[in-house]
């Protein structure tokens, strides 16, 4: 699409919202300090719609011009809901972009980045032969890695180990998607680190270990899933009736580098920890207030980032064909995901008064929250999908009350509630390539080692529908009905 | 040492193999063999957000690489040298760095950038990356065709036979002695080498004259016998010695001796100890309209 095509459509689409936003505001004025999410308009949700269905639909029909472009895709939608909402409720629609930035989208994307970096710089050497019995293992580990070091870490940190294991394998596209279902996402269900929702979650006063409830519907997956991996794995096997390759020179022996990193790692844990365990007061920054002990949590996650990078050697990073690429395109899609979602969360949070009342009163169940919550993290990437539904169901309950009392009394009295969207947003963003940042990360890195990976309806049909759906449909019936 | 394999890496930007058969002059330095190397980057096809990799994409490129390599093989093997094709996925300096290793070539020859209005350099971050990473091997940045500042003229210059008259600049370290030996086995693409100390601001200021006398005849002496050993691997050779701002001094030397290429010992430094201490080494590399040659 050509710049000035691109430009037409984002003038026609200010000048569809616009004047409804516009109108919207004139009626809120009266009030004095409106309710924004009682007055917003639903089309004002079009720009996080339409940032949302770029994710789900460019890479899929339009790869190339996404790959080189997205990042003005994103700053396109961004600016297709800030231009007019800025201009229609200047100093308070300014406050909402500056919180969800402060407060929501600085500390995701360092969170992730630290992460990232560190879990980069950990290098797992050595000759290993993928025989059924190794693989259930290694996916043991990057499953119980995930809640620590984060799905994208567990990942990247296990599929190059992995993949090199198995390359004399003649079937390893299952081996690979079965990764994802388990390290790539089910795995970080445990801790706000494990999985970007969980982490939302965190930020908005939901305890560190709360997550841990989880744990129940976490195990039942796993186990589910690793035993139709193992039966797979050993038919294919069996089937391929392949011995052990002939060693290529030296075996190299197992062997963990950038060792250290593991202590950065437990740094990371301990300052997100301390965030939700502390008090030190609150400082306003552009207007908005944020717990002293937020900032902190933020400049330490930073400063395990930094050590990471000066103490593991260039060359260990290279070894591990570490590159900041993906973590660029998860800063560039978030920014333009968490200010376009602005609009759509106030509306949810408004609960019966605002335009989102069907969605709320449709959404009562805990089972509507995990499969609702679950199928549209399935499309839509899981973290701002959590946070929708987070609000819905705060909006549900506790309409208009603030999050600080409403996310306690959610947790005490409608805790179930919370599990299905906890576990819905985590558990069903392996369902799609787009269901997870880790999940593309993972099929790229494979179908570069020459694995074959199946298409993205390939990928649905032949093994997220009988296997994952088939799973989440047993935790439906033990845990939600 | 014989210099008979030479990485040579390209991204087909132009005059690509314009710089590739100015190398053919290596020949009479007992060239046998050249590595065509392109290294494909990994995001150029792969971490599609939330898409994956574009194998179609990958296949385009190497591909196409792979047409206009078998086109050069072709002139390359009537020039009487073979040739041997690579073309990769991944990050680009590191894998550079690997292949030559693993090809055991003698020299890496790479990039040329445009240079801009507003960043006079002829060096991009990728090869001045590849300048502090080859710790082994001899980088060669060639630069085929460039404009420069001359006499306050933009001209246009074609660095075409760029091993007849190179400016070997020396400071009497390591690896100015590795370069020195690196020199020697060039002999027969070379005409003549003229060797370079300048005796710079650093080591001159507050001295006195008696102790400048003296650094002055040492460093003569030391060029003298630079060149000897040069004549006695039977090249020509002429010294120079000159004092003042090395970088500047050395690209006006070049000028004024009409070298065609600057070759120099590195002790690659990194980007960090770089920031700090500086790298004439890489500030030559970046300012010079000639080919660099930088010799670990």
């Amino acid at each position: 699409m050509t710049r000035g095509k691109l430009s037409l459509l984002f003038l026609l689409l200010c000048l569809t919202v616009f004047p409804s936003v516009a109108l919207a505001s004139e009626a809120g004025h009266g009030h004095g300090g409106i309710n924004l999410g009682e007055v917003l308009p639903l089309y004002s949700c079009i720009p996080f719609a339409g940032m949302l269905l770029s994710i789900a639909l460019f890479p899929l029909f339009a790869p190339k011009f996404w790959h080189h472009h997205f990042g003005k895709i994103s700053a396109f939608w961004a600016a297709a809901i800030a231009i007019p909402f800025l201009i229609a409720y200047k100093g308070q629609a300014l406050y909402e972009f500056l919180h969800i930035i402060l407060a929501d989208y600085v500390p995701f994307i360092i969170l992730l980045w630290a992460l990232y970096t560190i879990a980069g710089g950990i290098l797992l050497r050595g000759s290993l032969r993928g025989t059924p019995v190794v693989n259930t293992v290694m996916l043991i580990i990057g499953t119980a890695l995930a809640s620590w070091m984060g799905t994208t870490g567990a990942a990247m940190l296990m599929i190059r180990p992995f993949l090199r294991a198995n390359n004399y394998r003649k079937y390893r596209t299952f081996m690979v998607v079965f990764f994802i279902f388990l390290v790539a996402n089910i795995g970080g269900s445990l801790t706000p680190l494990g999985d970007p929702p969980l982490f939302l979650g965190f930020l908005h006063g939901v305890p560190f270990f709360w997550t841990f409830n989880i744990l129940p519907h976490m195990l039942v997956a796993v186990g589910i899933l690793l035993v139709i991996y193992f039966v797979l794995d050993t038919y294919f096997y069996k089937k391929e009736g392949v011995t052990a390759p002939v060693e290529e020179g030296v075996k190299e022996p197992l062997k963990v580098e950038g060792i250290y990193n593991f202590i950065f790692l437990g740094g990371v844990v301990g300052a997100v920890l301390m965030s939700g365990m502390v008090k030190w007061g609150e400082i306003s920054v552009l207007g908005v207030h944020r717990g002293v002990q937020e900032w902190v949590r933020d400049g330490l996650l930073i400063l395990l980032g930094v050590l990471s990078l000066i103490a593991t050697p260039k060359k260990l990073r290279e070894d591990n064909d570490f590159t900041w690429f993906p973590i660029q395109e998860v800063a560039y899609l978030f920014i333009g995901i968490f200010l376009t979602m602005v609009p759509c969360l106030l509306i949810l949070k408004a609960g019966a008064k605002g335009q989102l009342a069907f969605l709320i009163e449709t959404v009562k169940e805990p089972i509507h929250y995990f499969w609702m919550t679950g199928m549209l993290s399935s499309f839509l990437d899981n973290a701002p999908t959590y946070l929708t539904f987070f609000s819905t169901a705060l909006g549900g309950f506790y309409p208009g009350m603030a999050e600080a009392q409403a996310v306690p009394l959610l947790i005490a009295e409608n805790n179930i509630y919370l599990k299905g969207i906890a576990a819905g947003a985590v558990f069903f963003g392996a369902c799609t390539y787009i269901g997870n940042a880790p999940n593309f990360m993972v099929r790229s890195i494979a179908e570069e080692a020459g694995t074959p990976m199946p298409s993205f309806f390939g990928y649905m049909l032949k093994y997220s529908i009988p296997f994952l759906i088939s799973t989440f449909i047993v935790i439906s019936f033990i845990f939600f009905v | 040492m014989k210099l008979t394999k030479v990485l040579f890496a390209t991204k087909f930007r132009e005059l690509a193999f314009d710089a590739l058969e100015s190398l053919l002059d290596l020949k009479a330095a007992g060239l046998k063999e050249i590595i065509l190397t392109y290294i494909i980057p990994r995001e150029e096809v792969g971490f599609v957000p939330y898409g994956g990799y574009m194998k179609d994409e990958e296949e385009r490129l190497r591909e196409q690489a792979r047409i206009r390599f078998e086109d050069w093989q072709e002139a390359l093997s009537k020039a009487g040298v073979d040739s041997k094709i690579r073309i990769e996925v991944g990050e680009p300096v590191p894998k550079l760095v690997r292949i030559a290793e693993k090809e055991k070539v003698n020299l890496i020859v790479a990039g040329r950038k445009k240079r801009t209005a507003l960043e006079k350099v002829y060096v991009g971050s990728h090869t001045l990356d590849l300048l502090r990473r080859s710790t082994a091997i001899p980088v060669l940045i060639s630069k085929y065709m460039v404009y420069c500042d001359m006499e306050g003229q933009c001209v246009r210059r074609v660095n075409e036979h760029p091993f007849q008259r190179p400016l070997f600049a020396t400071d009497w370290s390591k690896p100015s002695q590795n370069a020195l030996e690196f020199i020697t086995s060039l002999k027969g693409a070379v005409d003549k080498v003229d060797v370079v100390h300048v005796i710079g601001v650093k080591i001159s200021k507050g001295l006195d004259k008696t102790e400048l006398y003296r650094i002055e005849k040492e460093s003569k002496e030391r060029l003298d016998k630079y060149c000897a050993t040069l004549k006695k691997a039977g090249l020509e050779a002429e010294p120079h010695l000159a004092a003042g701002r090395t970088a500047s001094e050395i690209i006006r030397l070049s000028r004024e001796l009409n070298s065609t290429m600057i070759v120099q010992g590195t002790t690659g430094k990194d980007r960090v100890k770089e920031f700090f201490i500086g790298s004439v080494s890489h500030r030559i590399a970046e300012a010079s309209e000639l080919p660099t040659l930088l010799v670990p």
